[in-house]
């Protein structure tokens, strides 16, 4: 089963990281779900594969009424990020999906129908989460071609999807990055893999070095906090990408 | 055993076994319109045939025409078979996602006894209870379609065997007549061994 951590919380809005799961198979990669809660309503970030379902939701559920999610926010179109849709909408038919409109009519096959999805233009958009603003953040090729991150401006933390993994050894079970020269090892083979132009690359840490961020939030490995975040940014500035010689 | 349990025990191999003799039953429906068709063409030059024979071969051209009417209308139940065949991939394949969804949603009640899981469950569980009482409903249409080919082509036997006789009757023509009818003859005889193999096929006779 998953643990569930919670990394902010300002009176009824919170950030839960829904992270580690020891039974999960060997085979299938590891993830980290986020839920930003805004009094009784909940958005859950890159909900994850069909297969670590029950896991998330009975972590999510011991915090957080599942009927009560309005949404859940697609970083992209990966199964390991959104192939549990169908799963949600069993709890709440009337539950949309944010993500990018280029992949509007591919996640369908993950489940949903035309009224589900709520299409993100390339330039971003505001979500409002029961009054509470929150931001799409263009991150495209960063790895798929239409990528979104989410900021909480109040919170000051960026969601970034697969920027920041980190494919984390058995046993490092660390919530946040405590030694940045060592967890960063793990994640330079896959930025370097992963993320397919130098030029958006660039167009991302120039963006995202404007925004006031406390905590970094990947989908896979540690969470990046504090001085490490603009490590983090800067050292990915400087990481050639997309380079696979074959 | 309720229906709705026996869904839901119902395995992903057995859902993908049904896929697979379906896949089956629509190679042995393609192979029986492939030779309804070739009747079609025989009877038409049986029906040439007779009509140069004259007089000696009348009954043999009547035959010869209801074989042609045969063709088409066993070439019509194929196309039934084949349209209740695309039917039933669509509904295993709904098998097999509810498969699975049931699967995950059971293990998420395990994991949260006390969370909306369970109604959830309960609500996939009525679905595919829906869902089986449609499948089971299409198996039976497949059944009595199949029955109505297997009819048809009992017919067509007979035909085939009357012009047998009716080409004895044939005087100088009767060698050519015999050799068409006992054409009409086996492939009549080889529809009906495709039709006896979808009649035995398990998706058919399973309950």
């Amino acid at each position: 089963m998953k643990k569930t951590e919670t990394i902010y919380q300002d009176g009824a809005h919170k950030w839960v990281a829904i992270i580690r799961d020891q039974e999960k198979p060997g085979y299938l990669v590891d993830t980290n779900e986020y839920l930003v809660v805004n009094g009784k309503q909940g958005l859950l970030l890159d909900p994850g594969g069909a297969e670590i379902f029950p896991a998330v939701f009975s972590a999510l559920s011991a915090e957080f009424d599942p009927s009560a999610l309005t949404a859940v926010f697609a970083s992209h179109q990966d199964p390991d990020i959104c192939s549990s849709l169908a799963l949600w909408l069993e709890f709440n038919p009337a539950m949309r999906c944010y993500i990018s409109w280029l992949w509007e009519s591919f996640i369908p096959h993950f489940g949903g129908d035309a009224e589900t999805f709520v299409p993100i233009p390339d330039e971003g958009m505001d979500i409002s989460l029961n009054g509470l603003p929150l931001r799409a953040v263009p991150a495209h090729y960063l790895h798929s071609s239409g990528n979104f991150h989410l900021y909480d401006k109040q919170a000051k933390i960026l969601f970034s999807g697969d920027v920041g993994a980190a494919l984390l050894p058995p046993g490092d079970e660390n919530l946040f990055v405590e030694k940045f020269d060592t967890h960063i090892r793990y994640a330079e083979g896959f930025h370097r893999r992963w993320m397919g132009s130098n030029d958006a690359k660039r167009r991302w840490c120039e963006r995202v070095s404007q925004l006031d961020i406390d905590m970094l939030c990947p989908q896979h490995g540690a969470i990046y906090r504090g001085a490490d975040v603009q490590r983090f940014i800067n050292w990915f500035d400087e990481l050639q990408v997309g380079i696979i010689q074959y | 055993m309720s229906t709705g349990l026996a869904v839901a025990k119902k395995s992903v191999s057995t859902a993908g076994t049904d896929l697979l003799r379906i896949v089956r039953i629509n190679e042995e429906i393609k192979l029986v319109v492939s030779v309804a068709f070739k009747i079609n063409i025989m009877a038409l030059n049986a029906i040439f045939l007779a009509k140069r024979a004259g007089t000696a071969a009348l009954g043999f051209g009547v035959l010869s025409n209801e074989l042609r009417v045969f063709s088409q209308d066993l070439r019509t139940c194929m196309q039934t078979l084949t349209e209740l065949i695309h039917t039933s991939v669509g509904e295993v394949s709904v098998t097999l996602k509810n498969v699975r969804r049931t699967r995950l949603l059971r293990a998420a009640v395990r994991m949260a006894p006390n969370s909306p899981a369970a109604a959830a469950l309960a609500r996939r569980e009525a679905e595919n209870e829906a869902h089986e009482i449609q499948f089971q409903s299409l198996r039976k249409q497949l059944k009595r379609a199949l029955e109505d080919a297997f009819q048809m082509v009992e017919l067509g036997g007979v035909l085939a065997k009357s012009a047998k006789i009716e080409a004895a009757y044939g005087q100088s023509f009767a060698g050519a007549l015999a050799q068409v009818s006992g054409e009409f003859d086996g492939i009549v005889e080889e529809i009906r061994s495709s039709l006896e193999s979808l009649r035995r096929s398990t998706f058919v006779t399973a309950r």
